[in-house]
């Protein structure tokens, strides 16, 4: 009897420590924690309409008019379908019905109607310059009248700074909103922010409004994330490596060879939205000479960076544009592809000739050039390449390091750099006009570029195109000029690395040019 | 002695308007800019000059360090350009953080670097004595951020005592304590060490081992006493370090604090946020340092004549 007791006993300790086990995995498997790294970390607000800096949570607490896909392709979030005019000063957008706020309010076309003029005298009010005013058809069609036609206007909606707040609480909390509290349509509500440190989201279980590009269409698969901000890489690299993180969005390149090996700790990449590039100061000597900066341009042995600095990851660059963007098909001769006997040659016409120490001279006076990088491994390592190669073909360059913050005003002195290793983020084409138009030269325009053609085809691009097929025709031969100028050298297209660990499973595909709510919403817990 | 309080806080208010000058200068001829982190790609030159009007950059530099002064004096510190929230909020926020994980750097530093300081005395020259002190002035010799990183190996990542980052929890809290703790209990030790020996040697000393009081109630009650005098400044001097000290330490561990704040504000130019920030480790350091002074005044009137005469 004795015996039957302490085995019954046994028994019901064994199935009560299963059933609580159970429970603590169901438990654990409701929860995430995301950590967001370097140049994520430290976003200041949640207010979509004022920030200049937003994370990947953002888009999980609001949703969009228009989403974009990795090919560029466009797809309805908050819209079902759109048209434009033929003369494209019209947009006519149809919204979804039975969409509401996270407080039980609706969204409808007043909604649109509002939130556009919000823009107005914010840093992000470029976004919406184009739109004159806001016309509500009915409760569900809203129509934007254009002050020009705008074939970016989709580009710009699909941005996360044009994720749409409630009107009500957005009004009532002035200041505070984004901080204090933050109200969308999103898959999950804001319940706690601390800046710099950590927010806190709960699952929307309302949520029924996802996009085509999402596989659930319900409401998310985790219960709570958490999105913890570590600067540290190492710091954040450990923390998933013990479990106390079940995801990194965005690895840096350095820690890829270490999580590889680890077999806790699971790979995932996409195509990126980065370039690596050096821009050459044309503005002084000897980067005048054009046949000098071709000759510099083509000296860049792209596929050995990709090979040695990036474990073969990613795509070689041979225009400004990544590869995903339209107006990166250009006519193959403006491409710029490492071609040795090319950049010797040119060197030679421009008069450089090949001193007895392996370095050009011309006059008397050395190749000798500044070539500034920002701090970092990553940037360091690949200027010490570019010196390599730059040495190869008869040319000096001395590396300076600055910190991030310095060397951009640095540039603003305009003539103190010659040469310089630099990246951008970005998945629109007016990149090109950012960092080569003459209205910012020194920052952005790093390579001071002035160039009479080049400003004429910038204006075309920019605001004489009617509509998007225009618009890529447009930008894609102001493209090919800049590339025919040689002001730049391309690089390296790195792709988007996240890391995860065994409590989450991720999408078979990552939709989007990042990891954002379409995806997130998908993203799994193993139990 | 209030008298002498008084003089001394008074001393503090030309030293303030010193550092803040100093504060405000170093920061703005540091090459860089705020705007470089809220222009956004597409925004014209119009635009961004409208930014620049809008945060007083424009105005020359006197201008604007009068400006901040006016306010800074009044209890207002401006807001941050790019975390885009008052800057006395943002220092509220972090500050109990800074002062967790420092106070209770400093409470382990002064108990363990005190305790050991009287042993290693007590053992003058023994192989006790020599390991103690060596270990210690490893420990304080070895960078914080490569410490703090060692600790998060061996006790995150190989044993799972301690969790890797964060202040969720305050097992949190035990390896960036220790790494900071570490540094200081080598001063705190040192000091200790050489004035328990000083005090040994001295006459009064020798009377009471001929009156054969026990050697640890000699050591404890009498020695230490004295030799507590230059302790004390040491400890004053940290006060001001609880706040400043761990910086690097925060940023390796994740947590929230003041140190995590300048950092992040350094990296952006976020002019006013650094200021405030640096301003309050300043005045952290001087309060701290004014402590010092009042304690040991406290504990020898000779010493008030000579400062408050000063």
């Amino acid at each position: 009897m004795t015996k039957m007791k302490v085995r019954g006993a046994a028994l019901a300790l064994a199935l009560a420590g299963t059933a609580i086990s159970g429970a603590l995995s169901a438990v654990v498997a409701q929860e995430a924690t995301f950590v967001l790294t370097a140049r994520w970390v430290g976003a200041p607000t949640y207010n979509p309409i004022k920030a200049t800096k937003l994370n990947t949570a953002t888009t999980l607490i609001y949703d969009r008019l228009v989403l974009q896909d990795a090919d560029q392709s466009f797809h309805g979030q908050l819209a079902t379908s759109w048209e434009t005019s033929a003369d494209g000063k019209q947009w006519t957008f149809k919204l979804k019905p039975g969409v509401k706020f996270h407080n039980g309010e609706p969204f409808n076309a007043k909604t649109i109607e509002w939130w556009v003029p919000q823009f107005k005298g914010t840093e992000n009010a470029f976004t919406v310059e184009a739109i004159e005013r806001v016309e509500v058809i009915d409760d569900l069609t809203v129509r934007f009248h254009m002050k020009n036609p705008d074939p970016n206007l989709l580009s710009n909606l699909a941005s996360s700074f044009m994720c749409i707040p409630e009107p009500k609480s957005y009004q009532a909390l002035g200041d505070k909103f984004g901080v204090s509290e933050a109200v969308g349509t999103g898959p999950y509500k804001l319940q706690q922010f601390t800046v710099g440190q950590q927010t806190v989201l709960v699952r929307n279980d309302d949520y029924a409004w996802a996009s085509d590009l999402s596989k659930n269409q319900g409401p998310a698969k985790f219960k709570k994330l958490t999105f913890r901000e570590i600067a540290e890489e190492s710091t954040a690299y450990l923390e998933l490596k013990t479990g106390g993180a079940d995801l990194i969005v965005a690895v840096p390149t350095d820690f890829l060879p270490r999580m590889q090996a680890d077999k806790s700790i699971k790979v995932v990449t996409i195509p990126g939205t980065e370039l690596v590039y050096m821009p050459i100061n044309t503005s002084v000597e000897p980067f005048t000479d054009i046949k000098v900066r071709e000759a510099t341009a083509f000296a860049v042995n792209q596929a050995e960076i990709m090979k040695s600095l990036y474990g073969g990851l990613g795509e070689v660059a041979d225009t400004f544009l990544i590869s995903s963007l339209q107006e990166s098909k250009v006519d193959p001769k403006y491409k710029i592809s490492y071609d040795p006997e090319r950049s010797k040659r040119l060197f030679d016409e421009a008069g450089w000739k090949l001193g007895p120490n392996g370095i050009r001279v011309k006059d008397g006076k050395p190749l000798q050039v500044k070539f500034w990088a920002q701090n970092g491994t990553e940037f360091k390592r690949l200027a010490e390449v570019l010196q390599a190669q730059l040495k190869a073909v008869g040319m000096q360059a001395d590396i300076t390091i600055l910190d991030s913050s310095t060397i951009n005003s640095q540039y603003r002195k305009k003539t103190d750099h010659q040469l310089a290793v630099r990246a951008y983020l970005w998945t629109n084409a007016d990149i090109v006009d950012w960092f080569f138009s003459a209205k910012r030269l020194g920052y952005p325009n790093v390579s001071m570029f002035n160039d009479p053609e080049a400003e004429k085809l910038n204006d075309i691009a920019m605001n004489k195109s009617r509509n998007w097929d225009e618009r890529v025709v447009n930008f894609t031969k102001y493209h090919e000029y800049v590339l025919s100028q040689y002001p730049f050298a391309p690089i390296y297209q790195p792709v988007q690395l996240f890391a995860h660990g065994k409590r989450v499973t991720m999408p078979e595909k990552i939709r989007g040019s990042g990891l954002s709510s379409q995806s997130i919403v998908d993203i799994e817990p193993v139990n | 002695m209030l008298q002498f309080a008084i003089k001394r806080l008074l001393l503090l208010v030309p030293v303030f308007l010193a550092v803040s000058l100093v504060i405000f200068l170093i920061i703005h001829l540091v090459p860089g800019d705020p705007l470089d982190h809220i222009i956004q790609v597409g925004s014209s030159p119009e635009q961004q000059a409208q930014m620049i009007a809008r945060y007083g950059l424009d105005q020359p530099l006197i201008a604007q360090y009068l400006r901040w002064l006016g306010k800074v004096v009044t209890g207002d510190l401006g807001d941050a350009i790019v975390l885009r929230q008052p800057v006395a909020k943002l220092i509220a926020e972090n500050l109990p953080h800074s002062l967790a994980l420092g106070g209770l750097a400093f409470l382990f530093s002064t108990i363990i670097g005190i305790t050991v300081g009287v042993l290693a005395a007590s053992f003058r020259d023994s192989l006790f004595d020599r390991a103690v002190m060596g270990l210690i002035l490893l420990g304080s010799t070895l960078p914080s951020f490569w410490l703090g990183l060692l600790m998060i190996l061996m006790f995150a990542v190989q044993f799972e005592w301690f969790p890797v980052s964060g202040a969720r929890s305050w097992e949190a809290l035990v390896l960036p304590v220790l790494t900071i703790g570490i540094g200081g209990t080598a001063l705190i030790a040192r000091v200790t060490r050489a004035a328990m020996i000083e005090t040994a040697n001295r006459d009064f000393v020798r009377v009471l081992y001929a009156k054969g009081l026990p050697f640890w109630r000699i050591q404890l009650r009498h020695v230490l006493q004295h030799a507590l005098m230059p302790v004390a400044t040491i400890l004053g001097l940290r006060i001001g370090w609880i706040l400043g000290g761990a910086v690097t330490v925060e940023f390796v561990f994740a947590r929230p604090g003041l140190g995590s704040l300048l950092i992040t504000a350094l990296g952006q130019r976020d002019y006013p946020l650094v200021q405030g920030c640096l301003l309050m480790l300043a005045i952290a350091v001087m309060l701290g340092t004014l402590l010092g002074d009042l304690v040991q005044a406290a504990m020898d009137p000779r010493l008030r004549e000579v400062m408050g005469a000063r």
